[in-house]
């Protein structure tokens, strides 16, 4: 399942319900026929992580996310063994393993003898897999979101960037998992720290800002399809304007959308400076923020005459 | 296109922008997915190849559009210009006549659409190191070149000019007219690319301008002005806010982190219940927020803040693998043993009194970053939160904004705290607008308030 050309990308996600400019559709283009990473940076809420999600959709594939943050390691990313039922099973065979060690003479030959069946207790059944062994070891094509990258550690960047150049992993005691179809790989970061060139250099990269007016006005009329077209431009105009103030967090798409259903079940027909003010929550989630707003209601709002 | 691809690349690595041998196949494959004839698109797989992160696009930019656009050259991606064959005349009567001087040369070659040796020519530019002789520690270097390129500039726009009247046969009055525009349009050019000298995008960059008020009063008065008896109050202040701190972080990790199974533990427990393991025993992780190194510039008016930074950090000092303390005026003195020794407020004084340090020298942050990238460069690695607390007042010395540069590609984060008012940061003396470009965080920190909200936020 794969993309034919770049319209059919941007036609396929608008299906999907995710609106894109022609240059991020030419990458995930890009990036379905051959197969490589993609790497997309940009600010929170401008549509990284549902970029996977819509790709994953609109070619009808699963999507397996690994969350990142720090401290994140290959048990919580690859698999885990699980002790407790491997501890289980121990207890529930013990005659079983009586049965194995007996006529043992030595206490030596009772190891041999227990080591002997050590692949029972260290075989697939124990093996908890998480999102990168499930991506692996899925029968279909999958898209694969690596959620949030920056926030792991340096260590899991590399042993990731071992796993993204041949997409097999080696489990010591069961052998090597190779992946019978590549999956399309999606790794998202909010640049709270800059990835090593390594990483950088397996991936093809894309940069997504806030959108441009028009973007965002297709997407509002996309997701609330009973807003007009007065409201939606004066609301995209607002929150346009609202970003450009000094703010510790820049109002992003989600926040449009959640204003723009607030605004309809409120069944405002005008957005005016009065309507901002009494809505600012939807849009603004630091009290000084909206201090800000606030003052500055009168100026941010393109009243219609 | 092969061919266009790879000068453009070789045109991209004179210009000091670093691009490897895989990208630069992935891309040439990739083009024969798209279509040529659409520039976006073309541009689009170019950029998605080679400016792999929105801190390299600024530059990937700007070379793109000189390269593609600028240039005159077989594959420039706008109409083909049809004084070419014109423009090349006039050039090579020029080169004939043209003295040994480099940048002169690279100029006339720049004008016949090979950009290469000017391109060199910028990148030595700016990164001239300077040269430590005596006196020339200002920012003199790199201004003095580029001062000769400029007064080259104007040089081969009056050779052209010259020519062009001296030999009115030559051409059309109309033509002539038309090529010293065209010239002139491309020395332009090369003006702009001598004085642009390309930033990167840091647009995610977190600058933080407002805060909580957890305090009233207190919390809000510039560290500077605080009387001794506001001195006092404000470590009970810091110690009850450390208090607090440490438990949050113990607490957190207690409910949050069950961590890995510890299987010595757990068999020792089922002997409890005849060797069944009843109880899971769980190994906890050790609540650590990697390392720090701290640079505080200590002349007066910084060092109050700083002190306060410190005296936190260090109270805080188990919750990181390592806090690394550097104080500077012009050039840095460690002072980790001081504050793993001493109890905080001791260490404090005692730097202030014992560091050999010049206090009396003009504080020189170039000079700073200089000794840091000499002798400590191996402190930062992929752990390592590095916090420079400073104003960046560097008495018109040399900013060496490109170790900052260096030293926030070998570190996590770097966090830059500047104690005056954001209105003044940028006048005078203070280098903010060459240092900003290379941090991760950049905060006004002058008062309790400011700190709290720091701390907080690096702890938790
Ligand atoms: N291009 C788009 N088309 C449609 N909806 C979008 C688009 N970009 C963002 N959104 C909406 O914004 C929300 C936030 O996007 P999200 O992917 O969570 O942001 P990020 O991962 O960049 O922080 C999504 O739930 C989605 O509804
Ligand atoms: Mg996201």
């Amino acid at each position: 399942m794969k993309f034919k050309d770049v319209e059919d990308v941007q036609e396929k996600l608008q299906k999907a319900e995710y609106i894109t400019s022609r240059e991020i559709a030419t990458v995930v283009f890009l990036a379905s026929a051959t197969g490589k990473p993609i790497l997309v940076e940009g600010p929170a809420g401008v549509g990284k992580t549902e970029l996977a999600k819509a790709v994953a959709r609109s070619l009808g594939l699963q999507l397996i996310r690994l969350q990142c943050y720090e401290g994140l390691d290959e048990s919580k990313a690859l698999y885990e063994w699980e002790y407790a039922k491997q501890l289980l099973y121990t207890q529930m065979v013990r005659e079983k393993i009586g049965d194995v060690i007996s006529g043992a003479h030595t206490l030596a030959e009772a190891v041999d003898r227990i080591a002997s069946q050590e692949d029972a207790f260290f075989s697939e059944r124990f093996i908890q897999p998480r999102p990168l062994l499930q991506a692996i070891s899925s029968e279909e094509t999958v898209v694969l979101l690596i959620d949030e990258v920056d926030k792991s550690d340096p260590e899991f960047e590399a042993f990731l960037l071992e796993l993204l150049s041949d997409f097999q992993v080696s489990i010591p005691e069961i052998g090597t998992k190779k992946a019978k179809n590549i999956p399309f790989v999606v790794l998202t970061s909010n640049n709270y720290r800059d990835m090593s060139d390594a990483l950088k250099r397996r991936c093809i990269h894309i940069y997504i800002d806030y959108p441009e007016r028009e973007l965002e006005m297709r997407i509002v009329t996309l997701k609330i399809p009973g807003i007009t077209d007065r409201l939606a431009t004066s609301l995209v105009d607002a929150v346009r304007n609202i970003r450009e103030l000094d703010l510790k967090k820049r109002p992003c798409i989600s926040e449009t959308l959640d204003w723009a259903r607030s605004l309809l079940a409120l069944q405002v027909e005008d957005l005016t400076p009065d309507v901002l003010v009494t809505t600012l929550n939807m849009i603004c989630k630091y009290k000084t923020d909206s201090d800000m707003v606030k003052v500055n209601a009168a100026n941010l709002v393109n009243q219609a005459r | 296109m092969v061919k266009a691809i790879l000068r453009f690349v070789a045109c991209c690595r004179t210009a000091g922008y670093r691009v490897s041998t895989s990208e630069v196949l992935d891309c040439i494959s990739q083009l024969e997915l798209v279509d040529l004839l659409d520039e976006a698109g073309f541009r689009a797989v170019l950029r998605a190849n080679f400016a792999k992160s929105r801190r390299e696009q600024a530059h990937f930019d700007q070379l793109y559009h000189l390269f593609f656009h600028e240039l005159r050259q077989d594959i420039s991606l706008d109409e083909l210009d049809p004084l070419s064959d014109k423009m090349d005349k006039v050039l090579e009567k020029l080169q004939e006549k043209a003295n040994g001087n480099r940048s002169h040369r690279a100029i006339l070659d720049f004008l016949s659409g090979n950009p290469l040796a000017f391109l060199e020519m910028m990148r030595r530019i700016q990164t001239e190191q300077i040269d430590m002789g005596q006196g020339r520690k200002f920012n003199l270097g790199p201004l003095s070149s580029r001062l000769e390129v400029m007064v080259q500039l104007n040089d081969v726009r009056d050779e052209i000019d010259r020519f062009l009247s001296d030999n009115p046969l030559h051409f059309a009055a109309g033509t002539r007219r038309d090529l010293a525009s065209r010239f002139n349009e491309q020395l332009e050019n090369a003006f702009a690319l001598l004085l642009r000298e390309p930033r990167p995008h840091n647009d995610g960059l977190r600058q933080v301008k407002t805060h909580d008020q957890y305090l009233r009063q207190l919390g809000e008065r510039p560290f500077t002005s605080l009387t001794q008896k506001e001195l006092e109050q404000m470590r009970e202040i810091i110690d009850k806010l450390v208090r607090k701190l440490k438990d949050v972080v113990s607490r957190r990790y207690a409910t949050n982190k069950r961590g890995i199974l510890d299987v010595k533990k757990t068999l020792r427990r089922a002997d409890r219940y005849q060797g069944v393991p009843m109880e899971i025993r769980f190994r906890k992780r050790p609540p650590r927020k990697g390392k720090i190194v701290t640079l505080c510039d200590i002349s007066s008016s910084v060092w109050a803040a700083a002190r306060f930074m410190l005296n936190i950090l260090y109270s805080l000092q188990e919750c990181f693998t390592k806090v690394n303390s550097f104080v500077f005026v012009s050039g840095l003195a460690e002072v980790t043993d001081i504050f793993e020794t001493e109890e905080i407020n001791h260490a404090i004084e005692k730097v202030l009194k014992e560091v050999a340090i010049d206090y009396q020298a003009p504080t020189d942050y170039g000079e700073t970053l200089r000794h840091f990238k000499r002798d400590y460069m191996d402190l930062l690695n992929k752990k390592t939160t590095l916090i420079i607390i400073g104003d960046a007042r560097s008495n018109y010395f040399h900013p060496e904004d490109r170790i900052l540069g260096e030293m926030r590609e070998k570190c996590r984060r770097l966090i830059w705290l500047n104690p005056e008012p954001e209105q003044i940061w940028n006048t005078g003396d203070s280098e903010m607008f060459s240092y900003k470009p290379h941090c991760h965080e950049l905060r006004q920190c002058r008062n309790l308030n400011q700190l709290i909200d720091f701390v907080e936020e690096l702890i938790l």
